[in-house]
């Protein structure tokens, strides 16, 4: 009761990331915080595709070779990546980061068509050999990505080992991916504010967490225009191309992993998922094409 | 080629689905399992059972028993929710006089009503609740109320509970061998259960009821109990969610003691295994061994009077003594499958089958009770559970 809460801020995983907690004083605040950060990193460091002694590079470094083992950890976010292929009818695919090798969106040009041609052959997730301890990518220049789950994950776990250490009032926010280990002190919920996908800096609607998580996905964060049409970086792995439709969606779930998951695949379905996410039975709020909000019915 | 390991459910149309979720929350480390849920259920919940309980003996076939129940849950508000259940069990068959003796197995068909209700608060790191119960036969009312309380710690990895009940019977039997005969029973409980690791939960408690009045059955021959029973049992559970396969085990041991110096060991073990779709299969066995009551007595009659009366019986007639199998040494196992299908995020069906055999030769540590026949029993249920 009566505690203040402290903001401390750190760079991860490409992204600006903080911690807000309740604590007695700036020093255990910090102190507690590193609980979070330590974890945020540790996950960074295991999953990052630009680090060659993560597990990531080492199963991408076996493609077309024989299957690599994977730790109980790294299997369980295969799975994941499993559930969210299924779930999303193939759209979301954790084998689709090779499209990159296609797309430069800071020069902002069109990929040339043979190369989005051969990136988009290494594509398929339903080819990738999953056994019970090992992971096995057939060919050679595939390449799995943790993209689209890992920093949700790191969010959860994050807010866990702040948990496990005494932490009852506070959330992470790694990037917009936010997870809440409680309310504030005074046990009013945090009020989460959701960017404007046109207007930097502004808010389109506020959103009350206490516990849980949100996430946002939009076609504002990495972008550019050409002739008029907006190319994100939320790529069909069907087809190669951004997808179209949605300026960004919001999902609150219990965990952020969930969250992030769901506002991902309601992106790559287009203007077909409304139904999918009101069959969540969650709270969300995506913004159409002409800028208008739709939101699941008592959210927003 | 290789051929694609895994299918697209429905033929790659892509569906937003609550599978999304469950898999997220069964990823290690992303919410921890709390030892309790202090929180009020957010959802009311009814449930709709249908049980059918059918046992036999070699040459009987004994009791059946048919249970349709309801049971509701309600949220009030975020501090207070009610529960409540009501069956209704219609029982009829016949059980033996004494012993297994299937010869003079007496007839019986009886109805049972019975309900409880329980009030909860709830505080972030406790609940208190108060619940009351009562069922009634033509023959036996009992009435009881108890108290529980939880305790969480902190950091929610350690719940303690704590209970009180009280039971007041009545029995009055339709062939007036007693009359107006009560039973009073006082129970206390404590226990704890512990987060171990992010996968592993332990829980042990400790009961302890001591009960005084009328305990024999007045429907079974040379039936004389003590008029006092004290009973303690302590309970150990371990529950590990295993990663891999996204399953549940859950184990137990339960050790129980009381002043008729019968004892008995329970062994349980079941695996909850989620599969695509909705589907749940959990496999179950257990496996019980039972000592016997001091007073019972083994099935050896007077060579004069013949059964059921014991060779003591001339010489102390009122004595204090039991041929009821229920009392015997014996063993005992269950082999259960339970199948539950969630047919969207509010209906839940679920059926379970269960087959119970007892022998005295399947007691361990001791011999069984000699002369008595094997008992078998299945159990079937089905229910319905809808969230709303």
């Amino acid at each position: 009761m009566g505690e203040a809460t402290f903001g401390i801020e750190f760079d991860a995983m490409a992204s600006r990331c903080g911690v807000r907690l309740a604590a007695s004083d700036a020093a255990r605040a910090r102190a507690l915080a590193g609980h979070a950060i330590d974890e945020v990193r540790r996950i960074e460091a295991k999953y990052s595709r630009f680090r060659d002694d993560s597990v990531v590079a080492a199963i991408n470094r076996g493609a077309g070779g024989a299957p690599v083992a994977v730790d109980v950890e790294t299997r369980a976010l295969l799975g994941y990546a499993d559930a969210l292929w299924r779930d999303s009818g193939g759209r979301f695919d954790a084998t689709s980061g090779v499209l990159r090798r296609a797309w430069d969106f800071r020069r902002g040009t069109l990929p040339d068509p043979a190369v989005l041609d051969a990136a988009r052959a290494l594509i398929g997730w339903d080819r990738v050999e999953l056994e019970r301890a090992t992971v096995r990518l057939p060919r050679a220049g595939m390449e799995l990505d943790f993209g689209g789950f890992g920093k949700e994950y790191a969010a959860d776990r994050a807010a866990e080992a702040l948990r496990a250490a005494g932490v009852r009032h506070g959330f992470v926010d790694l990037g917009g991916d936010i997870r809440a280990i409680g309310p504030q002190p005074d046990g009013a919920p945090w009020s989460i504010g959701i960017a404007h996908p046109r207007e930097p800096g502004r808010t389109i609607a506020s959103i009350a967490l206490a516990d849980g998580a949100i996430c946002t996905s939009g076609d504002y964060e990495r972008f550019f225009e050409l002739d008029g049409v907006r190319y994100c970086h939320v790529l069909d792995p069907r087809t190669g191309m951004p997808v179209r439709h949605w300026r960004s969606v919001t999902v609150v779930a219990p965990v952020a992993i969930a969250a992030g998951g769901y506002t991902t695949v309601a992106m790559l379905l287009e203007g077909a998922a409304v139904p999918h996410l009101e069959a969540t039975g969650l709270a969300w709020l995506a913004v159409g094409p002409d800028g208008a909000i739709v939101s699941s019915p008592g959210a927003g | 080629m290789t051929e694609p390991k895994r299918s697209l459910r429905d033929t790659g149309a892509p569906g937003l689905t609550p599978a999304l979720l469950a898999a997220a929350l069964a990823l290690p480390g992303v919410a921890a399992p709390t030892a309790t849920q202090a929180a009020p259920p957010e959802r009311a919940q009814l449930d709709v059972r249908y049980l059918r309980y059918q046992d036999s003996q070699p040459g009987l076939k004994r009791i059946t028993a048919s249970s349709p129940s309801v049971g509701l849950k309600v949220p009030i508000n975020e501090r207070w929710s009610f529960e409540g259940t009501a069956v209704y069990d219609s029982v009829s068959g016949a059980s033996p006089r004494w012993h297994s003796a299937v010869s003079s197995a007496s007839r019986m068909h009886d109805e049972r009503r019975a309900g409880d209700v329980r009030v909860t608060r709830h505080w972030d790191r406790a609940t208190l609740s108060l619940g009351g119960s009562t069922s009634s036969e033509h023959d036996y009312r009992s009435r009881a109320m108890n108290v529980l309380g939880t305790l969480s710690s902190d950091d929610n990895n350690r719940t303690w509970t704590f209970g009180i009940g009280r039971a007041n019977d009545r029995i009055d039997p339709v062939n007036g061998i007693v009359v107006g005969e009560r039973k009073r029973t006082t129970d206390l409980m404590v226990g704890v259960s512990q987060v171990l690791t992010p996968v592993d939960i332990v829980q042990a408690n400790i009961t302890h009821a001591r009960g005084s009045g009328y305990y024999s059955d007045p429907y079974k021959s040379i039936d004389n109990r003590p008029r006092e029973r004290h009973q303690t049992a302590m309970l150990l559970r371990w529950n590990r969610f295993v990663e891999p396969l996204g399953a549940t085990m859950r184990t137990g041991y339960r050790y129980y003691t009381d002043s008729w110096n019968v004892a008995s060991h329970t062994l349980t073990g079941e695996w909850v295994q989620p599969l695509k779709d909705g589907w749940t299969v959990t496999p179950s066995l257990r496996y019980y061994t039972q000592r016997a009551a001091s007073f019972f007595y083994d099935t050896v009659y007077d060579p004069t009077l013949g059964a059921p009366f014991p060779i003591d019986y001339l010489s102390n007639p009122d004595g204090i003594r039991s041929p009821d199998a229920r009392l015997s040494a014996f063993g005992a196992g269950t082999i259960g499958l339970r199948v539950a299908k969630a047919i969207d995020r509010s209906n839940i069906v679920d059926f379970k089958i269960e087959y119970y055999e007892q022998r005295a030769g399947w007691r361990i540590g001791g011999a069984g009770s000699p002369g008595l026949d094997p008992l078998r029993a299945t159990i079937f249920q089905v229910g319905l559970t809808h969230l709303f």
